[in-house]
């Protein structure tokens, strides 16, 4: 008998009790529904940790500091430790100087030419537009980093990286700068000029500096990261200023340096261990991401277990159900036999309802996770909603080919909970069967 | 085909159809051994109408599943169109039985929720034959057995001797040589029965059939060119020869008088 034929009977022949095929189903549908909805927040998270990972560069990007730093770092990071007695080394910043770049950039794996420190503006000023009569405060403001810096915008383009465009006044603002500058969408605010003030600290005066929008930073983890990107004329023109009171041979100090390392050679965990050993500190993307995987991965666990306990429980459901129509259909199968069907072709035709269960079952889950996933997607999104803040955080994310490998997979194990009542059909033997009452 | 008279169709040494030579039946092991049929020994032939009689018990409907080959005999042969059956594969057998035979059963053995249609289709479904195909043929036999109109019911809303006739038009959907009917009026009023029972028959002589009919109701059985009377696993009497050569001088007389009036 052909595919179809096949197909065709095997789905008759299932509901033709639709009550307990459609519990069963229903049985599948929970636990492929559970499992899909892992499958989809995995892939969510893993897309929004790999798109800020390239805004940063890679997998390969690494932040240099001085041990002391670091502590200071971690320090503040752990917020629950409450006020920490004063010791020196808690309450300084280690400035790297140019011994320590040299003996950094003398490690084995690390990329010297890719060393980059970026020197944020200091000083008081406000950014504001034609549009509105508020100030804002500036944050931190620097000189988008060369290299494979891929942060995601929200609207327009990266600050232009060539040599003409360089000399232009260029800004990328980070989220949310647009609307509080009057522009209503991020779109609105691209081409316009903005203005820059910097406090004149000996005589109190603002100094204004115009700029063109080019680009809005959609909101991220690493986002805040980076702050204002400036072209090199505007941070130039900017710095200049910042710094005129300041001794003729001043230079800023490095506190940290973003590099690259070689991850072909070395994994993250030797390359730290190097920097550690030569005194230092490296502080990686998996660092930065580990907060949120960790919070991600238990609730993974979790749905996991659930989804696997509900499908156990389906494939009995199957081999009950199918079992019970084995045994309706004794009759049948002896006729169908005596009539010259194989023992194959019965045991062919149980095992393709046992796929057809998974099938149904595990489609209606797809169908229910991706309503209910983009569902919760859209109101997590919403104003006061806790991932507000990160418009391209797709929570659940579902492609061909995270569902489809769930479909293909629960269908094998329908049709293995399908083997032991198709074989049991296929051993009937036909006088036997024809006599059953 | 009869091409001539003095070559009848059916003439038996010409076309066995079933020889069974040797045949035992043993259900069980050692002490629980039941030996159901013993040292048969029997030939079918082409266009022959048998009736296999006795009591319950008797192993008539065992020589039937047997004959049919829907279970193995423990010593003996049975050949079926000079094949030797105990030495086929399983998909072969599966396909002769497909072909060659067609069975009416007592109790119908219908699929209640399905329609006419897909019940007189079983048969070529599962030989692999194609729908449309399917739909002719099933088409032909049921108005052979005069229920062209009910191709759309479903099977539970027939009467007895309509499910009964439905049956004949499974069994006959796959043209077989050999019609196995077990007690095919068994559940039915002499009225309805009467009617199963001249379709049978007319199979028989129109479409030259074979028809081995089980049963113990001897009216029916009379019916048949020949009795095979079974009894304790054995045979106790087969009306054989005399009822083949009964028939051949029935049929050349039919055949002489039409001539004769032409």
């Amino acid at each position: 008998m052909r595919f179809f034929e096949t197909l065709r009977t095997a789905n008759h022949n299932l509901f033709r009790n639709k009550v307990r095929t459609f519990l069963t189903i229903l049985a599948i549908f929970v636990g492929s529904f559970t499992i899909i909805l892992n499958v989809a927040i995995n892939s969510g998270v893993n897309a929004f940790i790999d798109e800020q990972t390239a805004a940063l560069g890679g997998d390969n990007f690494i932040m240099l500091m001085s041990k002391d730093s670091a502590a200071m770092m971690s320090e503040q990071m752990s917020a629950s430790t409450g006020p920490q007695e004063f010791t020196e080394k808690t309450n300084t910043i280690g400035v790297l100087s140019d011994t320590d770049l040299e003996t950094l950039k003398n490690i084995d794996g690390i990329d010297a030419d890719s060393f980059y420190s970026p020197t944020p503006l200091n000083g008081t000023g406000y950014i504001t537009s034609s549009k509105t009569d508020k100030k804002y405060n500036v944050g931190s403001a620097m000189i988008l980093p060369p290299g494979n810096f891929n942060i995601p915008l929200a609207a327009g383009t990266l600050v232009d990286q060539t040599e003409e465009a360089k000399q232009k006044n260029q800004i990328v603002l980070p989220p949310e700068y647009p609307q509080a500058l009057g522009y209503e969408k991020d779109e609105d605010i691209i081409g316009q000029t903005i203005t820059f003030a910097l406090k004149d600290e000996f005589d109190g005066s603002f100094k204004e500096f115009k700029a063109e929008v080019v680009g809005v930073e959609a909101n991220g983890i690493v986002s805040s990261q980076f702050g204002m990107l400036l072209s090199r004329a505007l941070y130039d023109e900017m710095y200049t200023f910042a710094t005129k009171y300041y001794p003729a041979n001043y230079e800023a100090p490095t506190y940290y340096v973003m590099a690259t390392f070689d991850n072909t050679r070395f994994t993250e965990d030797e390359i730290k261990q190097a920097i550690s050993d030569a005194g230092y500190y490296a502080w990686t993307i998996n660092d930065m991401m580990g907060v949120i995987r960790t919070f991600f991965d238990v609730i993974m666990i979790v749905f996991s277990i659930f989804g696997g306990i509900a499908l156990l429980a389906a494939a009995i459901g199957i081999v009950n159900t199918l079992l019970m129509s084995v045994e309706e259909r004794t009759r049948e199968i002896g006729l169908d036999k005596a009539l010259g069907m194989s023992s194959g072709r019965v045991f062919t035709e149980f095992a393709t309802e046992a796929i057809l269960l998974g099938f149904w079952g595990s489609v209606f889950g797809v169908i229910v996770a991706m309503l209910i996933g983009n569902a919760v997607n859209f109101a997590v999104h919403q104003p006061g909603a806790f991932l507000e803040v990160f418009p391209t955080f797709e929570l659940f994310k579902f492609t061909v080919g995270n569902v489809l490998p769930i479909v293909i997979i629960i269908m094998i194990i329908a049709l293995i909970a399908g083997t032991a009542p198709a074989i049991k059909a296929a051993r009937k033997n036909p006088i036997e069967a024809l006599r059953y009452e | 085909m009869p091409n001539s008279l003095a070559e009848p169709w059916y003439n038996s040494k010409m076309n066995p159809v079933i020889e069974v030579k040797n045949l035992t039946k043993v259900y069980g092991k050692r002490s629980n051994a039941f030996t159901a049929l013993k040292n048969i020994n029997l030939t079918i032939n082409a266009g022959e109408s048998v009736a296999i009689v006795g009591k319950s018990g008797s192993g008539k409907s065992t020589l039937m599943h047997l004959l049919a080959l829907l279970d193995k005999p423990t010593k003996g042969t049975i050949e079926v169109d000079g094949v030797e059956s105990t030495k086929l594969k399983a998909r072969k057998l599966n396909q002769l039985r497909n072909r060659s035979f067609g069975f009416v059963f007592q109790q119908f053995f219908m699929n209640p929720n399905d329609s006419v249609l897909q019940n007189v289709t079983l048969p070529l479904k599962i030989a692999g034959t194609r729908r449309k195909e399917r739909h002719e043929l099933a088409e032909k036999a049921l108005k052979t057995v005069g229920l062209s109109e009910r191709v759309k019911f479903k099977a539970n809303d027939l009467s007895g001797g309509q499910k009964q006739r439905v049956c004949i038009a499974r069994a006959i959907v796959n043209n077989p040589k050999i019609l196995f009917a077990d007690e095919p009026t068994g559940n039915l009023d002499s009225a309805t029965g009467d009617k199963v029972i001249k379709l049978l028959f007319d199979l028989n002589r129109k479409k030259h059939v074979t028809l081995i009919i089980v049963t113990h109701d001897e009216d029916l059985a009379k019916l048949c060119d020949r009795q095979i009377r079974i009894s304790d696993g054995k045979i106790v009497e087969d009306t054989g020869t005399k009822a083949v050569k009964a028939k051949t001088t029935k049929i050349a007389k039919e055949t002489k008088t039409k001539k004769g009036t032409k």
